[in-house]
């Protein structure tokens, strides 16, 4: 690792969910959303196996309302679900324990949900056929609690030491952290999440104004894409305080929703511009990890 | 000037609710911006000592809710009573010892807020029922089918005093301007449910800005933010709010603001002007 942690103290702890099922509110409440505009709609969304949509493809387009690639799975009790949701950490491996998929081996790519309940994992398509809703899928959680020993001002979360030493971040010369990224989101198109959780849960990239997000070059964001939210604090919630920059990797899909679109799994964040993001092509867990289609 | 609207269509229904008691968290702690655990009041009960045209900053508190919050036991009557009260509504209270006296909604939060003189909140007791003549879903400004109202009572609409700028353009009065780069926590929301948080942990920016003088039940302004179905980020857009409660010390949150009026695109203007706050508008309280 390019950078000093203390990740030899970091304790593994096994944290568990099931493939959640897609879920919607009950009858007689009707099961549409309305777009930005108004529009009712009805799309796949939250939950479930996702067969066809996959870290590395792109964020947009999809007819879906901020849809998870892969899988994604839940634990029923509370308490327990909120320690999968708090220690599973980006890079982590999972590995799936019941059914015909047994024995399975995939990497968590991100946290949502919309009572952000649930964690993303990556498995090969091949596998997502073989598995069923309810199956057990184990995590070895590592992450929690790592700290970067020359950066004290930047606060890790959801970050696996995997994941922090394939990213080649480095110190710089002027002792910030320098963190390859694919785009950097300006605070004015960061919107649902805000004053939420940063442990857990998604920060929205909110693309009512498609203008707005090509300005930005935001608007060919690939899922799996890291990247960087400028004059946002996520030390303890997230929100806006000018200087403060934050790194995330694009966890799910784009939205039709007002306030909502591709959702930010955080890594890491400095109150005071102590990160350097440099902008890189490329830049997605697919190729950090060399996921398998 | 009085803009048109279609005010004798509007049905009056009541909805009910009952004083909250405050609630914490177990373990009580509140994380602000640099990490430390507070304890503070502010949500739900009676507050006693805010009220609207007070400050909404400097508060030793976390999302003072000004006079007496109310919600309902039953999940559906409790968003009935979210979804139906607009503010200016009139509120009676229907039980204890200051029952038959006259309140007024003046915000959305958690809970319904409403307002009551000094010496009825001396009377008030955590449970008692409060109604409220519910009135304003369906109003529309008939000229201006462009604009979108939220939550927006008659009284409200008739008390603003608005000028006419055009066919397609209102002026209205606001205290404060928000850049939509601070709008917070609430984006996850529809708009026609409670309100959404400037984010004042940028306290340099606040005072920059002036932000930091707002007063609870000023009317505000959010450029190129876009309330219609839901709270967004739109170039162009126009929004026009009400703050409801405090400030916070929680990273993301701040005073709640309420949306009143939107549109997608710039048909609203705004002028900057100190008295911009329902408690002039509804008659509510002299301000200092």
């Amino acid at each position: 690792m390019n950078v000093r942690t203390n990740s030899d103290k970091l304790v593994s702890v096994s944290v568990m969910g099931q493939i959640a099922s897609p879920g919607f509110p009950g009858l007689p409440a009707e099961p549409y959303r309305l777009d930005a505009s108004g529009k009712p709609f009805l799309l796949p969304t939250y939950g479930g196996i996702v067969y066809n949509v996959s870290i590395g493809d792109s964020a947009y387009g999809w007819l879906a309302d901020t849809i998870h690639p892969g899988v994604s799975i839940s634990l029923k009790d509370d308490t327990g679900n909120r320690g999968l949701n708090l220690f599973a950490c980006v890079g982590n491996v999972a590995m799936v324990m019941t059914g015909d998929a047994k024995g399975t081996k995939g990497v968590v790519t991100g946290k949502s949900g919309r009572f952000s309940e649930q964690v993303i994992i990556h498995f090969d398509k091949e596998a997502r056929k073989k598995m069923a809703i309810g199956d057990k899928i184990n995590i070895r959680s590592i992450g929690v609690g790592m700290d970067l020993l020359d950066h004290p001002d930047i606060k890790l979360k959801s970050c696996s030491p995997d994941i922090l030493e394939n990213l080649e971040v480095t110190t710089g010369s002027d002792g910030k952290l320098n963190v390859p990224v694919v785009g950097v989101v300006p605070a004015h198109l960061l919107g649902s999440g805000a004053g939420l959780t940063s442990e857990g849960g998604s920060l929205h990239i909110q693309t009512a104004d498609k203008e707005a997000l090509k300005d930005a070059k935001l608007d060919g964001l690939k899922l799996g894409d890291v990247v960087a939210l400028m004059d946002y604090d996520s030390s303890w919630n997230h929100g806006y305080l000018r200087g403060a920059i934050g790194i995330g990797v694009v966890g799910q899909g784009d939205s039709p929703r007002a306030g909502h679109g591709p959702g930010i799994t955080l890594l890491m964040t400095s109150p005071q511009t102590g990160i350097n993001p440099q902008v890189t092509p490329g830049v997605n867990l697919k190729s950090v990890f060399n996921l398998a289609d | 000037m009085p803009l048109a609207t279609n005010e004798s269509q509007l049905v009056e229904i009541a909805v009910t609710g009952n004083i909250s008691q405050p609630t914490l968290r177990p373990g009580g702690y509140t994380l602000d911006n640099h990490g430390v655990g507070r304890v503070l009041p502010g949500m739900s009960g009676v507050v006693y000592n805010a009220r609207v045209g007070d400050p909404a900053f400097g508060w030793s508190g976390d999302h003072v809710e000004p006079g007496v919050s109310i919600a309902n036991p039953d999940n559906a009557a409790e968003f009935a009573l979210h979804y139906l009260t607009c503010m200016g509504n009139k509120a009676v209270v229907t039980s204890g010892m200051a029952k038959g006296a006259e309140g007024i909604v003046t915000g959305e939060h958690a809970r319904l807020l409403v307002d009551f003189a000094p010496e009825v909140n001396d009377l008030l007791c955590v449970g008692d029922s409060i109604q409220i003549i519910a009135c304003g879903r369906g109003l529309e400004l008939t000229d201006y089918p462009q604009i979108l109202l939220k939550k927006c009572s008659p009284e409200l609409i008739r008390g603003i005093p608005f000028e006419v700028i055009s066919d397609t353009k209102i002026r209205v009065p606001v205290t404060t301007v928000l850049p939509p780069r601070i709008m917070g926590s609430g984006a996850e929301l529809n708009s026609e449910y409670v309100d959404q948080d400037l984010m004042s942990g940028d306290r340099e920016l606040m005072a920059e800005l002036g932000i930091d003088q707002m007063k609870l039940g000023d009317l505000v302004v959010i450029p190129d933010a876009d309330h219609r179905y839901g709270r967004t980020y739109r170039k162009g857009a126009v929004t026009i709010a009400l703050c409801i409660h405090g400030d916070s010390v929680m990273i993301g949150h701040g005073p709640g603001i309420l949306t009143l009026m939107t549109c997608e695109e710039s048909c609203i203007e705004w002028v900057i002007d100190p008295k911009a706050n329902i408690a002039n508008y509804l008659n509510i309280r002299e301000m200092a």
